[in-house]
């Protein structure tokens, strides 16, 4: 009896032992975790009870309720980040920042000049602008950064912060006077403006700099939002900045929350918990088509800066003779992939440059089976070619893209083995040049299209190396060097026009669809719209 | 007891060392040069000099075995490396997650002790009658829902419908409802099957007949009585599954946006972030061991037989 009793004891310190451990892991957090909570549940609660009194009196909108969005990653991404967050919370400004065609316009810059040799610019900049924490915006502070710049690269989720690619060949720069600074180039720099366009010149207070370069907290820019707090992994509360020098934000306070699963966010769209989605990949194209015709929500799209594309293995037989390469693109539906695979979001193209920048050349999308099959014929004669197809296993549409693709080339002679694979490996097979046919995607880092030209057509172009493409032009070659030489804007946009013509004939890659960027809102919000770069957060607001 | 508990922590450190080799072999293995990863995070292309001077930097030039004791050193003085992705120390970052991670763990264990035991002992009691037969139906769809699955449906049905509940996120108590219902389903079941068969083979023994024969209550009889001798086995069990929870929680954790461990496990995936998965493994593995060793121990105190070697107590 003594020894139950004793086995009674332990049983019930094991449940204490268990429970205790319960309570404990639950204690530790609860106390930050709550106060986080009580705000969170307020906020939304009060955003919650906000929109559902607005579904019953329609006036009763309170124009400073907060407005709760969502995206699947950390848009701030914090201290160590070299932007510390992205350009879509209005947070930090460049000087020169872009319209709706990707032309430069001015920012922080309110004018500049190029010198007639093209190795100097003359950046003019705009006065009577405060940063966050008050202190004044000049010359001093954008030579600050800089120096910050000259410290090295600073790696981050959005972009490489990185002096060499922002300003090749800059020299020096200085100091003109308290609002004007001067860039001097050992090259002529004709197009550095592009190179420049938003991430290439944000601009932060030299107070949050610590001596290394990174930030030493919150960053402190001049945008029309400040952060006030950044919960990594949850959320970043953004405040209006009051003493703004343009047009102030619409909204008082915007939470940004970090709900990664794209279900869960679409979920919380419909359930009125979040107003919208943002950043990229806001909404699967499948779930979008849902909300279509439901009135309570509304989608945005716009331009996106990504291209799909199969790249074909120019090394080999027998994608190394330009006629098979005429003959795929030739070959394929590219409007049935994109209606069928994509509903539709997704845009048809042969050229290679993204339909983002204002360099783009519209080309005529040209479909011929028949022409394919002569051409195929002509280089494989009454052969079959069997080539291995690799395509990214995580992205589950790229399966039944691949198939349908398939399908096609098997109608001129060209069996494929598809292959789905993981990105890295694919890449690391690619520049061994063991594939056939492979399909990638590539973003446009800035509307300056010279870098594509460069990477995927210049013999020494460094994807057309590392994806084995082969690809030669002596033509190329010529327009690419005369570009870069030419001081005159006409001259340049010429080469580009024939390199992108070219790029439709012999198909150093053959491009499939440009991407649209697609958000989705609930309409209880008003300007909400996709602009190149996320959307214009300063202009949303609760619909009155 | 000393002595079983210091033979149990010596047996423990191979399982230690194999995990450490396994977090490190895993960072070998793994496709695509270090030094390359490091520098080309978010789409950067670093040149081959840069990627030269990157390698020496990193140690990456010295014989495997020396990486591995230079590694062990360091996590040994608490350096478990830094971030590619986001250049924070992988430690530092572990432990700011840690607690959520527990925390959801703990949630639901207590739902599996509790609802997992109680589901037992009333299908135990009820038995072949209707109560017994809705439990383990339960228990079969339990058992059978995928937790991803379920995860979606209950968000579907509580959340997007009903609005009862968040869909996700940190917060008070009802941001943690679904998560860890969802996460201690599985477990909850199994308990509650055991508890059930546990409970049945002590109700066929002599001191519960001659219980029964007494005229003693149904429920008393299986609190006080069978219970007590039952429950041995679901201690063991709930270990093994709090294990698995820390570890299972990866899944649940994205989907419902918590910022644990188990979701710096996933990005750490998809952003190809060695060290912090190298990290996770460690942490995961070494919790998982010094789980074991706790539920050896409660089960040593609650059940004299499992003591080691049949010698006297």
């Amino acid at each position: 009896m003594k020894n139950a009793k004793k086995r009674i004891l332990a049983l019930l310190l094991a449940l204490a032992c268990v429970l205790g451990m319960a309570a404990c892991g639950g204690q530790n957090t609860d106390t930050e975790a709550e106060n986080a909570a009580e705000e969170t549940t307020e906020a939304t609660d009060s955003a919650a009870e906000e929109s559902d009194g607005a579904e019953e009196t329609a006036e009763a909108v309170d124009p400073d309720a907060e407005i709760v969005l969502a995206g699947y990653r950390n848009l701030a991404p914090g201290e160590k980040d070299g932007y510390y967050c992205s350009k879509i919370l209005y947070v930090w400004e460049p000087l020169v920042t872009q319209d709706e065609n990707a032309a430069p316009v001015p920012c922080l810059a309110e004018s500049w000049e190029m010198s007639e040799n093209g190795t100097q610019w003359t950046f003019y900049l705009r006065q009577g602008v405060k940063f966050h924490d008050g202190s004044d915006f000049n010359a001093d502070a954008v030579i600050a950064n800089f120096d910050r710049m000259k410290m090295g690269v600073k790696s981050s989720s959005f972009y490489p912060l990185d002096i060499d690619s922002h300003y090749p060949n800059l020299e020096s720069y200085e100091k003109v006077d308290d609002y004007t600074i001067r860039l001097t180039f050992s090259q002529p720099a004709p197009t550095q403006l592009y190179n420049m366009v938003n991430f290439g010149s944000a601009i932060y207070s030299p107070n949050c700099f610590d001596e290394n370069g990174d930030f030493n907290g919150i960053c402190i820019g001049t945008g029309p939002f400040k952060i006030t707090e950044n919960k990594l992994d949850e959320y970043v509360l953004l405040e209006r900045f009051d003493d703004y020098w343009g047009e102030a934000a619409k909204a008082k306070t915007i939470r940004v929350r970090v709900i990664p699963d794209a279900d869960t966010r679409f979920s919380a769209l419909k359930s009125g918990e979040i107003m919208g989605v943002i950043d990229l990949n806001a909404i699967p194209t499948s779930l979008a088509v849902e909300l279509e015709g439901d009135d309570n929500f509304a989608l945005t799209t716009t331009k996106s800066t990504m291209i799909r594309f199969l790249c074909l293995n120019g090394t080999q037989f027998p994608f190394n003779d330009v006629r098979m390469r005429q003959a795929v693109s030739l070959a394929l539906q590219r409007s049935v992939i994109t209606e069928d695979l994509y509903d539709g979001f997704g845009t048809p193209t042969t050229n290679i440059l993204n339909y983002s920048t204002p360099f783009y050349k519209e080309f005529p999308v040209e479909e011929d089976m028949e022409k394919a099959k002569e051409l195929a014929a002509e280089v494989l004669g009454d052969e079959r070619v069997t080539v291995t197809y690799l395509y990214n296993g995580s992205e589950a549409a790229q399966k039944g893209e691949a198939e349908l693709i398939a399908s096609w080339l098997s109608e001129i002679g060209i069996d494929c083995e598809l292959m789905p694979m993981e990105m890295t490996n694919m890449k690391e097979q690619m520049k061994t040049g063991d594939y056939g046919i492979a399909r990638m995607q590539q973003g446009l880092s800035n509307s300056e299209p010279s870098t594509i030209f460069r990477r995927f057509m210049l013999t020494s172009g460094d994807q057309n190396q590392n994806y084995s493409l082969g690809y030669h032009s002596d033509e190329v070659d010529a327009l690419m060097a005369e570009a870069e030489s030419a001081l005159d804007m006409d001259v340049r946009t010429e080469c580009y026009n024939r390199i992108q013509e070219i790029s439709t004939q012999e198909f150093p890659v053959v491009p499939l669809f440009n991407d649209v960027t697609l958000m989705a809102y609930n309409t209880k919000l008003t300007g909400y719209d996709a602009k190149l770069y996320g959307i214009e957060l300063p202009l949303v607001a609760w619909a009155e | 007891m000393k002595q079983y508990l210091i033979q149990k922590l010596i047996s423990l450190l191979p399982v230690l060392f194999g995990i450490s080799l396994l977090a490190f072999v895993l960072g070998i293995l793994t496709p695509g040069n270090p030094a390359e990863l490091v520098l080309s995070q978010g789409g950067y292309e670093p040149t081959p000099e840069q990627i030269a001077e990157m390698e020496e930097q990193m140690g990456l030039d010295a014989p495997y075995p020396v990486q591995y004791l230079r590694w062990v050193g360091r996590v040994l003085s608490g350096d478990l490396g830094t971030s590619y992705s986001s250049r924070n120390p992988v430690g530092e970052e572990l432990m700011r997650r840690l607690p959520v991670t527990l925390k959801l763990a703990a949630c639901s264990i207590l739902l599996t002790v509790v609802f997992g035991i109680a589901l037992g002992c009333t299908a135990a009691a009820w038995q072949g009658r209707l109560p017994d037969r809705v439990i383990q139906a339960l228990i079969n769809v339990q058992l059978s829902f995928p937790a991803f699955w379920l995860a979606l449906l209950m968000i579907l049905f509580f959340a997007e419908t009903l609005g009862w509940l968040p869909t996700s996120g940190t917060g008070g108590p009802r941001y943690m409802v679904m998560p860890s219902l969802v996460l201690s389903s599985a477990s909850m079941a199994t308990a509650a099957r055991l508890t059930r068969s546990a409970l049945l083979e002590e109700f066929g023994k002599q001191y519960c007949t001659a219980a029964m024969a007494r005229g003693i209550g149904r429920w008393r009889l299986v609190v006080r009585n069978a219970l007590p001798n039952a429950v041995v086995p679901v201690i063991a069990m709930l270990g093994n599954s709090l294990g698995g929870m820390l570890g299972g929680s990866i899944i649940i954790e994205s989907i419902f946006a918590l910022p644990g461990i188990g979701s710096y496990a996933l990005a750490a995936v998809t952003n190809r972030d060695y060290p912090a998965l190298q990290g996770y493994v460690l942490l995961t593995g070494f919790i998982y061991v010094l789980i074991t060793l706790l539920v050896d121990t409660l089960s040593m105190l609650l059940n004299p037989k499992v003591r080691l070697g049949g010698k006297k107590i």
